[in-house]
């Protein structure tokens, strides 16, 4: 009797999220998968030619494509340091007993609140004329002048958009971790005589491993899916030196009106986020340690 | 314990019950007033009011150029005070029109109402466009400038349109600005006297997509000139026009302001308050200076001066066109409200005062044109004119290829106008492969 319920109270709480996983995930994502073997430009009343695995050939050969991947690639390894890094200071920052640290949890989080659409132009004004102004002032202006117009720049400013929005989220989990650790284990620690270094690598990071697992999980697949920070900020440019995945594949495909290949990029894309997060989840998930 | 396990499961289906049921009950609300006035045999509405016009649906307007998007919006309020018919504009989009336009028609979810380039842009959205021939107000169109797709009409256009160097007349004459050497030697001047001799801005038209114009417009047959450029037969690098191009090119990343560090505002600001002396830019720019009131200086709008020319360059940016999958009411409701905009006193009125549009219809007067429109204007009727060559290009090309190349041309210190050639043609061959 009781089993026949439960496997009710199942049905009643799956059904509708398989229903709605499957009709905004899983079908388009199969539809996207046969797209990606057709030729066609996007225009309905147009023909789809099938063309089999052309468009994932020529995406081998497309020196935009692979450029916006090393991007990427420089993008998601700065940004994955520097947010997690800056989200481990600030947790450990406002778990001290400093007396405003719920102020400036609040403050810290705040960035995370505002759309990255609105974070990149807000950015963009502080990089193109902020910047130029505080380098007229003070004469460094080696280090202050219109980031966005260099290529190499423009690159470390979406790093640093992308930390400032993603820090205070991070802090967040971090701060659960921490606050999960019992003090007394702390305590003892300090009675044993271990100073503050020893108990940061020898109690509190290996206790705060799942933690990890889960920012360095959001950071990586974010970085690597970032599309509207880019779009606001530099719209990929100065001449496409800002070309991330996503956009490029937006590019490939609302741009230039190539479909098909624009979706073989986005499957491409897709087993690529997959491979590299199951990795890393599989690697810091073994490093969990149970109390 | 048991009991408020229970409790909790009770109201958790009663919550998710009571969420569907209140999902399902407000689409009810929202389908049934719609379908029924759609069929427009309600017997309540035609009660209430029998002598209003016809009641029709409500339609929907994209379209591209920004400068109009508030007038539009005031204008379509007037419309539904006058005919009780509701209009709705959805924001424009600049650079990214053509994307977001092409996504919402994609998902079926297209305005009824949008705008089109003539040329490529046209063709490309062939299948949506509805066929206008039978339409009253497509006899008013001025002779030539109708969009015409296989012998029908399809789109009326928003207007004529012209550019060239938009000038500051206390600054620069234009009898100083006739050739090469005698621009390169306004723009000195002008730099030893402390301002701007010229601003391009970073949008991708404003940045190349008009300025490269001329030197296409300049060829024997420029559409002869693009196919041939298309298959690779012809290089710009190879062509006299291109290569004077490249010097004017040269002259201007020598000499004024970085463009792009402007944006098509501070471009048009600068201007205004006397930073800048000359922008290349149209007669809508204009509605930009308003703003600033009391300019305390006359402006003028002269032909880009490339190989001695003494043209404007002058076509129809957008044409309106009707969205032909929308449903048959939809078509006809857009039907009169292009009508309405066309022959009506408020829609003329609004087209050449509050658009500022160079008017392209035969109804419609033009006697209050603003300086650099009546610039255009004179050099309309007096065949002072180059065709828009640019309507031609493959679609998309200024904005995905020639933008990016030219913003290394402006970036990188080294680049010369020749090599700035040579890489135009190079992702022009990819664009076109």
């Amino acid at each position: 009797m009781s089993k026949k319920k439960d496997k009710a109270w199942f049905v009643l709480f799956t059904v509708p999220l398989l229903f709605v996983f499957t009709t905004v995930v899983i079908i388009p994502f199969i539809i996207g998968i046969v797209y990606s073997f057709v030729s066609w430009d996007g225009i309905p009343a147009n023909p789809k030619v099938f063309v089999g695995f052309d468009n994932y050939v020529k995406l081998i050969h497309d020196d935009r494509f692979l450029a916006s991947s090393w991007h990427t690639i420089k993008f998601t390894v700065l940004s994955l340091i520097a947010v997690n890094l800056f989200g481990l200071l600030l947790s450990l920052l406002v778990t001290s007993k400093l007396r405003v640290s719920n102020t400036a949890r609040t403050l810290f989080f705040m960035p995370n609140l505002i759309g990255g659409l609105i974070l990149g132009y807000i950015w963009q004004f502080i990089f193109t004329d902020a910047f130029k102004l505080i380098g007229q002032k003070t004469g460094l202006e080696n280090i202050f002048f219109n980031w966005l117009l260099d290529p190499q720049f423009a690159l470390y400013a979406m790093v640093i958009v992308f930390t400032w929005q993603m820090a205070g989220y991070t802090m967040i989990i971090y701060i659960a971790g921490l606050q999960g650790i019992p003090d007394d284990m702390i305590e003892a620690a300090k009675v044993d005589g271990a100073n503050m270094w020893h108990r940061l690598t020898k109690i509190i990071f290996p206790l705060l491993m799942p933690s990890f697992t889960i920012c360095l999980f959001l950071t990586l697949s974010g970085a690597f899916k970032m599309f509207d920070v880019n779009l606001s900020l530099t719209k990929g440019g100065p001449n496409n030196a800002t070309e991330m995945f996503a956009m490029n594949i937006f590019n490939e495909i609302f741009g230039y009106g190539h479909y098909g290949l624009g979706q073989a990029k986005a499957i491409v894309f897709f087993l690529i986020v997959a491979i590299l997060t199951l990795t890393q989840v599989a690697i810091t998930k073994r490093k969990e340690v149970q109390m | 314990m048991i009991k408020v396990k229970k409790g909790i499961g009770l109201l958790t289906v009663t919550a998710l019950i009571a969420a569907m049921v209140g999902c399902g009950s407000s689409n009810d609300g929202n389908s049934s007033p719609s379908a029924s006035s759609g069929s427009g045999s309600s017997p309540s509405a035609s009660n209430s009011s029998p002598a209003a016009p016809e009641k029709q649906k409500k339609i929907t307007i994209f379209q591209s150029k920004v400068e109009i998007a508030e007038s539009l919006e005031a204008l379509t309020k007037k419309y539904t005070e006058e005919t009780g018919n509701e209009v709705e504009v959805w924001g424009s989009a600049g650079d990214a029109y053509g994307t977001q336009l092409q996504a919402k028609l994609t998902a079926n979810q297209g305005p009824n109402i949008f705008s089109v380039g003539t040329g490529s842009e046209a063709e490309k959205l062939k299948s949506y466009l509805y066929d206008l021939s039978n339409e009253p107000y497509v006899s008013n169109i001025a002779p030539n400038v109708a969009l015409k797709l296989d012998g029908k009409v399809v789109g009326v256009p928003y207007g004529v349109e012209g550019f060239g160097l938009v000038y500051n007349k206390k600054l620069v004459d234009p009898k100083n600005v006739t050739d090469l050497a005698s621009f390169t030697a306004t723009l000195e001047k002008l730099k030893a006297d402390g301002k701007n001799g010229l601003s391009l801005s970073q949008e991708a038209y404003f940045l190349i997509g008009h300025i490269i114009n001329m030197p296409f417009a300049l060829q024997p047959d420029p559409k002869v000139f693009i196919e041939k450029l298309n298959k690779g037969e012809v290089k710009l690098a190879d062509t006299k026009e291109f290569q004077e191009f490249a010097k004017f090119m040269d002259a201007i990343k020598a000499n004024s302001g970085n463009p792009m560090e402007v944006k098509y505002d501070s471009q048009m600001g600068d201007f205004a308050t006397g930073k800048t002396a000359m922008v290349h830019q149209g007669n809508w720019s204009y509605g930009m200076l308003k703003d600033y009131g009391d300019l305390g200086f006359d402006v003028g709008m002269m032909p880009f001066p490339l190989a001695g020319n003494t043209k404007l360059s002058i076509g129809v940016a957008s044409n309106w066109v009707i969205n032909g999958k929308s449903d048959a009411d939809e078509i006809k409701a857009s039907s009169a409200f292009l009508n309405w905009l066309l022959t009506s006193d408020a829609g003329k009125n609004a087209i050449v005062n509050e658009f500022k549009f160079i008017p392209a219809m035969t109804n419609i007067e033009a006697d209050s044109l603003d300086p650099l429109s009546k610039d255009v204007f004179e050099a309309t009727k007096s065949g002072q004119t180059v065709s828009w060559a640019f309507n031609d290009f493959p679609p998309g090309i200024i904005v995905n290829d020639l933008a990016p190349a030219t913003q290394e041309f402006f970036l990188k210190k080294d680049m010369t106008g020749q090599q700035f050639l040579q890489k135009l043609d190079a992702v022009w061959a990819k664009a076109t492969k």
